[in-house]
């Protein structure tokens, strides 16, 4: 399966990430800010508190000089004090803004500029003051400045230098730098954002695997499943068997390929079947139209032959009739006499030829009245089995007890049975076997008989059996079969309102089923 | 002295002259006539003892010479000729009165053993 996932900036994954990232980036920008920022003012609020404890420091280290007045030792202490490690400098100015000590030990006694003006009321409770600004190197120095105030024991020490009416006695300036906070504090910024830009990548990786695989992924399989459906292959199914909404959606895309494969083959076997049933009725169509056809053309034969036979009989009397005259003037044994016989024999011929034709005139004129075709049937056999004809031949009955009745003429249909029953014993050479079967059948709801003549003979060639209900068409020897009657039978059994037809093989024997309709009313 | 006058009603040329050959001989008095309307005109000028009729003519048909004959003459004989032969139309012939009726093509012993037989019966 070679599926294409999308790589680009502008998939899912890359939007997804680019924002998740930019929201992270923006976010931890704001954090780191806000952080450094406020340990930048913790910082500052402790180094001024450690800066006025400083100051505060300074003071009782030197309190001790002050009150007795020792110079040197103030400006020993204030040096020894000044050397420490991130002390740059201190400063004890007096009210004159003088540099009484300082651990710059030639600054003394010059007067300079102070970092931070002081101000003179003393009476400022909190008169501590700082500030901040940066050395040579960049780093931080804190400046700040406490005022020394006036206090009993110094107006009443033995020096008398200060009076009472003094309130601030000098200030204490110190610079102390801020180099090592600082540099912890770049120290910490750089591994914050390390930290920051190393949390990012880690999470815009893990998110990229898990949004490539949750969703990337199934997305693209599905995708591609649909191209695969719209192209036509509609037994494609997409493999993601996962429990959260593409899988649900992988689910119901597969359903919808089910559904959609079965609705198509419904739809090619409602095709098929639909081309199929068109044919079966074309088929039935075509075959009623040509039982219509033939059915036609024998009824026309057979008006077309009646009409012939009424025609023929007034010539045909003049001719026997003459020729009796003839006869009558010829001695019995003379030639004449004998052609004589010729032209009658062959115009009683003409004449049997003619009466068969006209049983087609005669099917119209029926007497019908509720017939059992068993009774029918076997007063015939009586009459047949006495024929020389059927001395090889062995009919067997094979008859339906309770047979319905059919409305029909008597005599015609005895007329279409021996016909049958002769074209059986003729299509065996007058050896063999003929069933006669009796049966009720129900077609289309509606009940019906169905008779079978079946014979053990020659059967009837394809050729053949288009015509042999055709007038005069006639498989007998001249002479012994006129070809009328299979003509005049389905003449009758058509006026009937039934139906005659044939089921063969060549040499093993035929079957003539003649179907009537049941007159059930007489029961 | 004739054995008896017999009319013969065809529209047929050869049916006419066949039945006259085969009645002539046997000493019967016949006439003809081409049509029914011809037909009964000749009955109506002289007394014929039997009519042989045809079924099917061009003007009225034989049922219908017959029924008129049955009507004024009911003594005189009637003969069905017909080339048509049928259940109902010989049932309804002999409904009207007709002797008999016989079937074209017929040989002449037929049709005088029926004129004779019609004769005896007639004379009962």
């Amino acid at each position: 399966m070679n599926i294409k996932v999308k790589k680009t900036l502008h998939s899912l994954t890359g939007k997804l990430i680019l924002s998740i990232g930019a929201l992270m980036v923006a976010g931890s920008a704001i954090f780191w800010y806000f952080l450094i920022n406020y340990q930048e003012k913790e910082l500052i609020r402790n180094s001024t508190k450690y800066g006025h404890s400083f100051i505060d420091f300074m003071k009782k280290s030197t309190r001790y000089g002050m009150l007795t007045f020792q110079q040197p030792l103030i400006q020993q202490t204030v040096e020894a004090i000044g050397s420490a490690e991130g002390v740059i400098s201190v400063r004890i100015f007096n009210p004159e803004g003088k540099i009484a000590y300082s651990s710059k030990k030639e600054e003394v006694g010059t007067v300079t500029k102070r970092i931070i003006p002081h101000t003179e009321t003393g009476d400022q409770k909190n008169a501590l003051k700082w500030s901040i600004d940066k050395d040579k190197e960049g780093y931080r120095r804190l400046n700040i400045v406490g005022t020394i105030y006036n206090e009993p024991a110094c107006y009443t020490a033995y020096c008398h230098i200060h009076s009472k009416g003094q309130k601030a006695l000098g200030h204490i300036e110190s610079v102390i730098s801020l180099s090592l906070l600082d540099k912890a504090i770049t120290q910490q910024e750089i591994a914050i954002t390390a930290y920051v830009i190393g949390f990012i990548c880690l999470l815009s990786v893990i998110l990229c695997i898990i949004l490539w695989n949750f969703v990337s992924v199934p997305l693209s399989k599905l995708t591609h499943g649909m191209e695969r459906v719209a192209a036509g292959e509609l037994d494609y199914t997409v493999n993601i068997d996962t429990k959260d909404e593409i899988g649900e959606l992988a689910k119901s895309f597969n359903a919808m390929t089910v559904d959609l494969s079965k609705a198509k083959e419904k739809i090619i076997e409602w095709g098929s079947t639909l081309e199929k049933k068109v044919q079966e009725k074309t088929e039935a169509i075509r075959k009623a139209q040509a039982q219509l056809v033939h059915s036609e053309k024998l009824a026309s034969l057979g008006r077309m032959a009646a009409g012939v036979a009424h025609e023929i009989n007034s010539p045909l009397t003049g001719i026997v009739t003459f020729a009796h005259l003839l006869q009558k003037k010829f001695d019995a044994g003379t030639q004449e006499r004998e052609d004589i016989d010729v032209i009658i024999d062959q115009a009683n011929r003409c004449s049997n030829i003619i009466k068969g034709l006209l049983g087609f005139a005669r099917a119209s004129a029926a007497d019908k009245t509720a017939v059992n075709i068993n009774d029918i049937l076997n007063s015939l056999l009586n009459i047949v089995r006495n024929k020389a004809d059927f001395f090889n031949v062995k009919i067997v009955p094979d008859y339906e007890e309770q047979l319905h009745y059919v409305k029909a003429d008597t005599s015609q249909l005895q007329q279409v049975f021996l016909n049958m029953i002769m074209n059986a014993a003729d299509a065996m050479d007058g050896k063999g076997t003929i069933t006669i079967n009796t049966k009720n059948i129900t077609e289309n709801g509606r009940d019906f008989i169905e008779i079978e003549f079946r014979d053990t003979g020659s059967g009837i060639t394809d050729k053949n059996l288009e015509k042999i209900f055709e007038p005069f068409f006639t498989t007998k020897p001249v002479g012994k079969g006129t070809g009328l009657g299979l003509a005049v039978s389905h003449g009758i059994i058509q006026e009937h309102g039934g139906n005659i037809f044939v089921n063969t093989k060549p040499g093993k024997g035929t079957s003539f089923f003649i179907k009537l309709p049941a007159n059930k009313e007489v029961l | 002295m004739s054995k008896g006058s017999i009319l013969i009603i065809d529209d047929e040329d050869i049916v006419r002259i066949s039945c006259k050959r085969t009645l002539m001989p046997e000493g019967f008095e016949v006439k003809t006539a081409q049509n029914g309307v011809e037909g009964l005109k000749m009955i109506e000028e002289e007394k014929f003892d039997i009519v042989l009729t045809d079924l099917k003519m061009p003007d009225i048909d034989g049922i219908e010479v017959l029924r008129l004959i049955k009507q004024r003459w009911a003594e005189t004989v009637v003969i069905i000729i017909t080339g048509y032969q049928t259940v109902n139309s010989a049932v309804k012939a002999i409904k009207l009165g007709a002797y008999d009726y016989i079937e074209k093509p017929f040989t002449p012993d037929g049709i005088v053993s029926v004129v004779y037989r019609a004769l005896e019966d007639r004379k009962k």
